[in-house]
């Protein structure tokens, strides 16, 4: 079985005979490339993961002969996020369980060539560059906002404690407890305070090991953040990112990013995805029934898209999706997984697509026009990524989709196996969307054959074992958003 | 948590014994409203909270300070939910005036208690993570009221409201809102682990900065010396601050209250230990580059 493509993009490049597209996946471990000219490529490359095995086997091998960045991705590790530096010539992924940014340069041959590992503290949970592609600006799980160059010059190479991280500064004196036993006053504390002595007698505990490369705290919720953007209006530029406490927050962008401009709150469960349109406006999603649709720039609510309703009657119509409906219908919750502009070039109409988790549709709506529900795309697995091929900005006519060849459509949890990973959709000119099977054919590779992190040495040792396990580790990846519903407890 | 319903049968059964007068002025004793120190600043509490602040109910918390709204959207100017479709009732009555003191982690409230006839033209809230200690401020607000009944307006400018201010300040404060900012005797969160959960850090000095107006000013006090080198690092470091001097802060009243009517700090000096004042001002936002 082949893992789903939890993350695709797509570059757009000029070459001589005119222009191109380039399709990147994610699948498991692996980052999958292909060109519209048919050029297919694998990162890591078979090779380096031949070399990555025998080292694991040499555990004497002395350290030194070690290539510094090891190119073979462990085939425990899924990576989470990926993006395009504006200029297409570079990528950059996150892997979720070693919590690691690397950064890729688009060589010629289509190559990935992996130029920085960088492992943050916090799990980044949203990634995205400055519009000069000089800035990764790394949103984390627990609520913080990184920037870290995104090529490290030399000169970052020395040891750097950024600026305003969280941790107090290193003191060098022997260990002498913060409070007195005059300062404490609850039994607690107390205890705390006899621990620390109790610590400080058996020697300073090793404190965590600061992040050897340059990176600053711009900006912090106590929220986990699940998106972030960068905006320009008017030659300002802003940061606005989005938590799983209902709240978007725009920021200045940089350098003034400690400065907060205002909130857009409306949303009464978290917010997990923001787009921009081409209007202006801002598009919120999450687990609330609407996607909310704002005058960010005023902080003002402009309108609410029925999100969860369009998924029920889309659910309700479809004979195989209405059973697993739960009984009581109130119980039908979305969580969204994705909003794309769909930038019709056309002025006075904004479109946007949505995904949620695990349905299989997208959908469409049209900006200041919610009395009539938009069109559906029917899919044949649940959606998890759509990028847009061979488009300029504004004409996003033709989209390819990564669906979840893995799980049943509609359900999180029930496994199936079929081989398509891709869909190819074109729309016509009556604005219907309909299948294009020349480009399918195209991607052929890319959605059939292409391997994801699972052919390997190791998994084919242990196949069914280790399909479970990724499968887990997959779904972990894919289907996160209703983890972020709150449960509250009755702790007080 | 247990012990907590105990407690609450124990504040029931006392209550009941009072006649109605004698219930309606009899200030709370706190010893049915002791709660465990700590409540976790990150976990899911059961909190209510306003989607905004332009759905925050202030009147009901200062009637005295209520008048009925005239018109639609009255006193309303900055209500951000056109599209309220969900049948929500629109609040009759409206606050006059905005609050403009915020005290942080309140817990029982000796320092609003003390700064209310002091300022009796300012409203002023306290912001208290936890439920027994907030009913007690609560509590206490409504008996004090009770003793100064009308025409008297003691007490009608502070209440106190159960809240996780680390995650939802600006649920409850538009931008530049607020004046004065109290923070007394935060918890100390003493090991490194757990600084994350310090109501004071860079970014969020982010957030009191937004909530308060150009030349507001945070206060600090603590007796943990660590804390206060903390505080005081994490806010000169943030571009929206500047500290206040000594002598702006001598002169200014709210730090001796501060110092000498929170509970922590008359337990403070009762054990001769030290107290750390810093008090920084909001600065005005730089030009945009
Ligand atoms: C040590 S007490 C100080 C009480 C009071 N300010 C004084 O000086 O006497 C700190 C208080 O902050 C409250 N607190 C801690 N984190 C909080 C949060 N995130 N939001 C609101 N209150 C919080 C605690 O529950 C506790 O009552």
């Amino acid at each position: 079985m082949k893992l789903p493509y939890q993350c695709i993009e797509v570059a757009d490049r000029s070459i001589d005979s005119g222009n191109e597209w380039l399709l990147f996946g994610a699948s498991g471990s692996k980052l999958i490339v292909q060109s519209s000219t048919g050029v297919q490529s694998v990162w890591p490359a078979e090779e380096d993961e031949v070399r990555h095995i025998n080292r694991d086997d040499e555990p004497e091998e002395p350290p030194g002969k070690r290539v510094k960045l090891s190119p073979a991705a462990n085939p425990e590790l899924n990576v989470s996020c990926v993006t395009l530096s504006s200029d297409k010539q570079y990528l950059v992924a996150v892997t979720a369980e070693d919590k690691c940014i690397r950064v890729f340069q688009i060589n010629s041959e289509y190559q990935l060539h992996e130029l920085s590992q960088r492992c943050m503290a916090r799990r980044p949970c949203s990634i995205i560059l400055t519009p000069d592609d000089s800035t990764i600006l790394c949103a984390d799980k627990f609520g913080d906002v990184y920037s870290l160059p995104l090529l490290p010059s030399p000169d970052d190479e020395e040891i750097e404690t950024p600026q305003n991280e969280q941790t107090e500064p290193v003191v060098e004196k022997p260990y002498a407890p913060a409070a007195s036993l005059l300062t404490v006053h609850s039994g607690r504390n107390r205890k705390t305070l006899e621990e620390q002595l109790k610590q400080a007698s058996k020697g300073p505990s090793k404190p965590k090991e600061p992040l050897k490369f340059k990176h600053e705290l711009l900006l912090g919720h106590v929220s986990m953040l699940t998106d972030i953007l960068y905006a320009t209006v008017d030659d300002r530029s802003y940061v606005l990112t989005a938590d799983r406490d209902e709240h978007i927050r725009i920021s200045r962008g940089l350098p003034q990013a400690h400065i907060i401009e205002g909130f857009c709150l409306g949303h009464e469960d978290f917010v997990s995805r923001l787009c921009l349109s081409q209007s202006g406006l801002l598009v919120s999603g999450g687990g609330d029934a609407s996607l909310l649709v704002w005058d960010w720039f005023n902080n003002q609510l402009i309108e609410r898209l029925p999100i969860r309703d369009s998924a029920l009657s889309y659910f309700e119509s479809n004979p195989q999706l209405t059973s697993i409906l739960p009984e009581d219908r109130k119980n039908f919750k979305v969580a969204v997984r994705g909003i794309w502009d769909l930038a019709s070039g056309e002025t006075t109409k904004y479109e946007i697509l949505v995904a949620c988790e695990g349905i299989p549709a997208l959908f469409q709506f049209t900006l200041g026009d919610r009395s009539k529900p938009g069109a559906v795309i029917s899919l044949n697995g649940n959606a998890l990524d759509v990028a847009f091929l061979g488009s300029s900005e504004n004409t996003r006519k033709m989209i390819v989709v990564s669906v979840d060849n893995v799980h049943k459509p509609g359900s999180t949890t029930a496994v199936r196996d079929s081989p398509h990973r891709l869909q190819c959709f074109s729309r016509q000119g009556n604005g219907e969307w309909e299948e294009n099977s020349g480009v399918a054919q195209s991607l052929d590779w890319f959605s059939r054959q292409a391997p994801d992190g699972n052919d390997n040495a190791y998994a084919e040792s242990n196949s069914i074992a280790s399909d479970t396990k990724d499968l887990a580790a997959v779904r972990a990846i894919l289907y996160g958003l209703e983890n972020l519903r709150k449960r509250p407890g009755a702790e007080d | 948590m247990a012990g907590e319903p105990a407690k609450r049968q124990k504040r029931e059964a006392y209550r009941q014994s009072l006649t109605t007068e004698e219930q309606n002025i009899a200030l709370p004793k706190k010893k049915f409203y002791r709660q465990r120190a700590h409540a976790n600043p990150f976990s899911d509490h059961a909190l209510t909270y306003p989607r905004g602040p332009a759905d925050m109910d202030w009147a009901s918390l200062y009637p005295a300070h209520a008048v009925e709204k005239t018109g639609e959207g009255a006193g309303d100017d900055e209500s951000h939910d056109r599209d309220r479709d969900d049948g929500e009732k629109e609040k009759g009555k409206t606050i006059t005036k905005p609050v403009e003191i915020a005290d942080i982690g309140c817990g029982f409230g000796g320092l609003l208690f003390a700064l209310a006839p002091k300022l009796p033209e300012t409203l002023i809230v306290g912001m208290e993570i936890r439920t027994s200690v907030t009913e007690y401020v609560q509590e206490k607000v409504r008996a004090l009221r009770a003793q100064n009944a009308a025409p008297n307006t003691a007490y009608q400018n502070v209440a106190c409201i159960r809240a996780n201010t680390m995650k939802f300040l600006p649920n409850f404060f538009a931008k530049a809102q607020l004046a004065k900012i109290f923070l007394c005797f935060p918890d100390p969160h003493f090991k490194q682990r757990k600084h994350k959960a310090r109501i004071v850090s860079y970014t969020l000095n982010s957030e009191y900065a937004f909530v308060l107006r150009p030349g507001g000013v945070v206060y600090t006090i603590t007796d943990v010396e660590d804390l206060h080198v903390w505080m005081r690092g994490h806010f000169e470091k943030h571009p929206s601050f500047e500290r206040v001097s000594e002598e702006d802060e001598a002169a200014d009243e709210c730090v001796e209250v501060m110092r000498m009517e929170t509970e922590e700090g008359k337990k403070v000096e009762r054990n001769g230990g030290r107290k750390f004042v810093a008090c920084f001002r909001r600065v005005e936002d730089p030009r945009w580059p």
